[in-house]
Order: C-alpha cells, then structure tokens, then sequence
C-alpha cells in the first residue's frame, strides 16, 4: 500500500433528493495523475470537494491511506474560484499563500514567477490581469508549497496553449517526484504527457 | 508570525480598497451631527443624558452595518475554501479575521465616540464608562455577528438576514451598556452591568471561533 494516497470507497452523493453521485470507488496513488472526466453536471466538482473533505458523502467514506496524518493539510486545492485577492499584486498573493514549512520562499516565489513566464506582472494588482492570468496565479500556488497532493478543477480551462505546456511540464516534474494530481476536465485524456488514469463519472 | 500575517494581510486589502475604510467613521459622524441638531430644542441637560445612549446606538447600528463583510470577499474570491481545507488552526484563524475586522471598522469609532461626547459637554466620569463599555461591548458584537455572516455566507443578498439574526443577540449588550452608562451619568454603581458585560464577551469568546468554522463549513457544503 506504499504508494497509495487515499481511497475512495463507495461513495453516493444526494441533492435535493436527486442522486448525484453513485457508488464511487477508486483509489489514488503517488507518482500518477487521476483525470476525473464527464458531463457538465455530472459531479465532477462534487467529488473533488469530497475528496478534500468540503463536502461530507451520503454514504461512503474517503480514507486517508497514505500513512500521514497531515495529507489533508498538505493538499492543494484549485477550485473553480481562483482564491486570489484582486487587491494584491501577483507578489504578494503568493507570499499569502506561503506555507510555514516551505523553505526559501522568495526564490520559490521567483522561480514560480519564471517558470509561469509572469515576472512582469508580479506588481500587477491581481484584479486588473486577465482571466487566464489570474489564473496562472493560482497554479502557482501549486510551485511554492510542498504538498503530497494536488486537487485542481479543470486545470486547463482559461489557460492558453503555452501556460498548459508549462502546467504539464511543471505536473510532470512534480509527478516524478512522488506527488499526486487529481483533476477534471470535460473530456478523457487520450495522449497523455504524463502518467494519467481516466475515470468516467456517469451522471 | 501567524497573527501578523493575516493581520497584515486584512490591512493591506483595507487600504487598497479605498474610501470604504471610513465608512464607519463616517456614518458615526452623521449620526452625531443629526442627532445634535434634533436635539438643539431640548434642554441642554436632557441632550446630555441622552448623548451616550444615542451614541450607543449608533454604534451597534454601525456593527450591524458591516458586519457581513467578515467573511464575503474571502468566500467571494475562493480563499475561504482554501483556507478551510489546509488551515491547521481554523479556529485561531477565524478569532484573527474577526479581530482585524474590529480594529478596521469598529476601534475607530470606540476611540472617536468618547472624544466626541467630551467636546459635546459630557462629563468625564460617564466619557470614561461609555469609552470602557464600547471596548467590551463592540467586541462582543463582532464576535456575534461573525456567527450570522458564517451563517449566511451563501446567501447572496445576506444582509437583511444577518441584521435579523443579530438582533436579539444584540439586545442584552445594548442594555448592559446603555444602562451601564446611564448609571454611571446619575453616579450610581454600574460594575454588575460591566461584569455581565465582560462575561458576555469571552462567553462568544469561546463560543464563535467553534460556531464560524462549523457555520462556514455548512455554508460551503
């Protein structure tokens, strides 16, 4: 079970009466990306929030298997908000985000800064960059913490074709050594760049 | 390290955005100036009596107006979700946000309003009681009103709600103070009105770093 982060056991989800989630069950493992794909509609959200613990099952459980109390709290999450304050400029949004186990954390932040290309706008007030920008401002968020675990909704929504190499690349670095990547997207990833599972969530 | 740092934070987006940082301030000066003009028919000694009351009011009127700007921009921007995910101590975090949000929009006026009542003839004594109950009592009122917002944080338009909830929680803090003051303006004993008044605020002390992270974690279900 070394290589095992959390299970997903058997996991419904009801609203308003309406059967959201169905009997889900999967398991996510280090060193490979999970990409959650489905409908609009389908819960692909739903079970990312449950998976972080925002939202508590019908039935079901989700287990921590990975040996470390702590996963949770060294887990990432990108929702479909960004969590970026648009009265910060880029600088400071992610010296907010900082952890207090993160090392070295100027150079984190500056080389998160060049490896999103963004160095020029990191005075820039978050609220006046574009969507996309806004955006790669949270990715970055991803560089300068160390987590066991990334959980980002539609990673590559908003990004233009540059900004996902740069998110595959960085993905595919951060999966050699030893993370984890849950995601959605609308469609299932035939070519994967790095080591992907699919799972189809039925609506 | 972790205190600063959020209350650094809470500053910096004050400051940033704008004139709304003396909203409070503002609002406080209307109602004063509204009042004493109002007032300008009644007797001199009447107008004194009633100043630390109205005053008072005007205060929770103010906490009231805010208050559900605690939690909006955070759960606006996504930030709160974050936080409540990662967040060690959320708990802790919460009592920081509230207490940054009491020293943007209600120390001001906690400091403003006992030099205001000075300068409108209030004597000293009774200047001191209403400078001392407005630094329990708005606290408290914070702390209350943090509750509602977490409450009705998913709520788009929250407002009317939030000043609904709080109502009656606001009720025995506006008696003890106001009554507080009144004693101390006819030089009688007030300390059971403080006591009770202390005791009140470290009760939702206790209680509302639990309630808000539970509220908060409901709201975003």
């Amino acid at each position: 079970m070394d290589n095992h982060l959390i299970e997903i056991d058997n996991v419904s989800l009801l609203r308003n009466e309406k059967s959201i989630l169905e009997n889900i069950s999967f398991q996510i493992k280090k060193s490979k990306a999970l990409n959650l794909y489905g409908l609009n509609g389908s819960g692909k959200t739903s079970l990312l929030k449950i998976i972080v613990g925002m939202t508590e099952p019908t039935s079901g459980f989700i287990k921590n298997i990975s040996g470390d109390e702590d996963l949770f709290k060294k887990t990432i999450y990108i929702g479909h908000k960004y969590g970026t304050k648009g009265n910060l400029t880029v600088e400071e949004n992610l010296s907010y985000a900082l952890t207090i186990n993160s090392k070295n954390s100027q150079l984190a932040i500056k080389k998160a800064l060049e490896t999103y290309k963004m160095t020029q706008q990191k005075s820039m007030l978050t609220k006046n960059l574009s969507h996309g920008q806004q955006k790669k401002v949270s990715l970055m968020k991803t560089l300068i913490t160390n987590s066991l675990l990334w959980v980002i909704d539609e990673p590559y929504s908003a990004l233009d074709e540059e900004s996902i190499n740069i998110f595959n690349d960085t993905t595919k670095e951060y999966l050699e050594n030893g993370g984890a990547l849950i995601m959605t997207s609308h469609k299932k990833i035939k070519e994967p760049f790095f080591t992907t599972e699919n799972y189809k969530i039925h609506s | 390290m972790k205190i600063l740092n959020i209350i650094t934070k809470e500053f910096l987006l004050a400051s940033r955005s704008g004139y709304e940082i003396f909203m409070p301030i503002v609002y406080f000066l209307i109602i004063i100036i509204f009042f004493n003009i109002s007032t300008s028919y009644v007797e001199k000694v009447i107008m004194l009596e009633l100043l630390p009351l109205m005053i008072w009011i005007s205060c929770l009127l103010i906490c009231i107006l805010n208050l559900e700007t605690i939690f909006k921009e955070d759960y606006d921007d996504g930030t709160l979700e974050m936080f409540l995910i990662k967040d060690d101590e959320i708990e802790f975090g919460i009592l920081i946000k509230i207490l940054s949000h009491w020293l943007l929009s209600n120390l001001p006026i906690v400091i403003v309003a006992p030099l205001i009542a000075m300068v409108l003839g209030l004597d000293t004594t009774t200047t001191l009681t209403l400078f001392i109950t407005l630094l329990i009592g708005t606290p408290t009122m914070s702390l209350i009103g943090s509750i509602a917002a977490a409450l009705t944080i998913s709520l788009r338009k929250n407002k009317i709600l939030v000043s609904i909830i709080v109502l009656p929680l606001y009720i025995p803090i506006l008696i003890f103070g106001t009554s507080a003051v009144n004693n101390s303006f006819f030089k009688m004993n007030y300390s059971v009105e403080l006591t009770l008044m202390l005791f009140l605020f470290f009760i939702f002390l206790l209680i509302t770093p639990l309630a808000c992270s539970k509220a908060l974690k409901i709201s975003l279900d």
